[in-house]
């Protein structure tokens, strides 16, 4: 049976989830959304149903905080607090939907950001722990580690200094380059500390794509497959289908169409009501 | 990996640490700030605002610095708050998280420099309100207190406690009817907003009622008339302001 991190959410019922929640971590350009571009694809091929869900996709508050973020101050509990607004209306509305639904969930970021976010900002740790101990266990999180030299170029020269992954709400007075550096070092050492404690695999990420890409790959087949066999020895028949490369192929379209389907029925009963919440279930790439 | 420093200094003030800190001041330690901080609780048609307001403009009379602030109005997530109850998506948890979001700005950016500098802040509700109706509507009592542990302790908490009937009986007479979430109809507790208002409120009554001694909430009898509440509600803020003439911005 699944858990959580120590409370429950009313109305939230644990049993019946029988999907896989899958958590991908990294800081700022560790690669985290590329992998899961690639990830998704390969686990439909062979048959799975994939939800991909990432900070700020909520219907209720994504919005919200991207406007607050632009040109405002906005304090470290508050940013915990809009944000975890955000996390809770995803868990309800996608997550536990869709792992109730059977789907592998593949999360862009998940609790553990927003704790080390908090946390070098300066907000206790037992506060931000109790606020996240709603969430779901995952069954695994995969944090793609990188080093500060490493992340520099990745980052900086690729889209620049952004205001917000600078820290500069932190170290402001200094230059957007000093303060990147001091931010996304504490970040660092704050991700390791949480990495020990939440027992993440951490993945070399300074490693080519394509290589992070296959350690991923090995290390989810031998999650599903692990989980397969438990079932398989406890009698309750839930194990993955056997589906052949071929066969996979040839039913992936099919198998995607009803489970979103079925999901879709889960995540909008008043389809009316909620016209932005169609972004989550369409599969479509809206990175930040 | 490079252990950061472990603060940072600009001028005097510390501006960033390693070193983990409480949000604010945790609820149940007084603030030790110069300003001072009255609230008003109670439920709809208590008749607190009307209170609260009046308390207002005698304060500005004797010349203090006066701010006052209102539940649900941060500039930075009104709009989501508003988002989440016409589209009606808030669920139990989301409700109270957006509401906690909305003080927290609050707190942040308004409330807690303004007691630094020395002003009197007024709220038309405080974290009783969200105890209260989050509880009412099942969230984990425990969890929500720890939540709200950034919030400063109120000089004085003011609860203007009033029979349901009195408030409903209010209510109908100045408005149409009641709004989805403030009659609890997100609950299912009945089709009947009046009879939903009432079972929701009255769950309401019920927490606010354990909180009086949890939190040493003053009780002022809401079906007094008008004039003799703000006389009791002035006689206990003036205690609280003697030694405090420096909060005065008019001699």
């Amino acid at each position: 049976m699944r858990q959580t991190y120590g409370k429950l959410l009313p109305g939230m019922k644990l049993s019946g989830l029988s999907g896989k929640l899958i958590v991908v971590e990294g800081t700022d350009g560790a690669g985290r959304t590329t992998q899961i571009n690639m990830l998704k694809p390969w686990l439909e091929e062979m048959g799975h149903a994939v939800l991909d869900t990432a900070l700020t996709r909520s219907a209720l508050a994504g919005e919200g905080i991207r406007r607050a973020k632009e040109g405002n101050h906005v304090g470290r509990v508050t940013q915990s607090l809009f944000y975890a607004t955000d996390f809770i209306d995803r868990l309800e509305n996608e997550i536990a939907p869709a792992l109730r639904a059977g789907f592998i969930v593949l999360t862009d970021r998940y609790i553990y950001s927003l704790m080390a976010r908090a946390i070098v900002r300066g907000v206790e740790p037992a506060w931000i722990r109790n606020l996240f101990s709603v969430a779901i266990t995952p069954d695994a999180v995969f944090y793609l580690r990188i080093g500060i030299d490493q992340l520099i170029p990745r980052v900086i020269f690729s889209h620049g200094f952004d205001y917000w992954e600078s820290g500069m709400d932190v170290h402001h007075g200094h230059d957007m380059y000093e303060s990147f550096y001091r931010y996304q070092t504490s970040l660092l050492a704050e991700f390791d500390r949480l990495g020990e404690e939440f027992q993440f695999q951490t993945v070399d990420a300074s490693a080519d794509a394509k290589v992070v890409f296959t350690q991923l790959q090995s290390k989810i087949l031998a999650l599903l497959e692990r989980d397969s066999r438990k079932s398989f020895l406890s009698g309750t028949n839930e194990r993955w289908p056997e589906i052949s490369h071929d066969l996979a192929e040839q039913t992936a379209g099919a198998v995607r169409a009803s489970a979103w389907q079925d999901l879709d029925r889960l995540l909008h009963p008043v389809a009316a009501d909620r016209p932005g919440a169609n972004g989550a279930g369409n599969g479509t790439a809206h990175h930040k | 990996m490079e252990t950061p420093s472990n603060a940072l200094r600009i001028g005097p003030f510390e501006v960033f640490s390693t070193q983990p800190v409480v949000p604010a001041v945790r609820v149940g330690n007084d603030h030790e700030l110069p300003g001072r901080l009255f609230v008003v609780e109670g439920i709809d048609g208590s008749g607190k605002s009307t209170q609260l307001s009046l308390l207002h403009k005698w304060l500005e009379s004797r010349g203090y610095g006066v701010v006052f602030s209102q539940w649900n109005s941060s500039t930075l997530v009104k709009d989501t708050t508003k988002l989440g109850k016409k589209k009606k998506m808030l669920t139990p948890a989301t409700f109270s998280l957006i509401h906690a979001t909305d003080f927290a700005d609050r707190i942040e950016r308004n409330i807690l420099p303004l007691l630094k500098a020395g002003a009197i802040v007024l709220c038309d509700r405080y974290i009783y309100t969200a105890f209260a109706r989050d509880v009412a509507r099942g969230m984990d009592r425990k969890w929500v207190r720890d939540l709200y542990e950034f919030a400063m302790k109120p000089t004085v908490g003011f609860y203007f406690r009033v029979p349901l009937e009195t408030a409903i009986g209010r209510l109908l007479a100045a408005r149409d009817g009641f709004k989805f979430y403030e009659a609890g109809l997100d609950l299912g507790l009945s089709d009947d907003p009046v009879e939903s208002f009432r079972i929701f409120q009255g769950r309401i009554i019920d927490e606010y009622e354990r909180m009086i001694p949890e939190f040493n909430l003053t009780v002022i009898d809401a079906t007094l008339p008008v004039e003799v509440q703000q006389s009791q509600v002035r006689q206990i803020a003036r205690t609280h302001l003697e030694k405090a003439k420096n909060l005065r911005v008019r001699p």
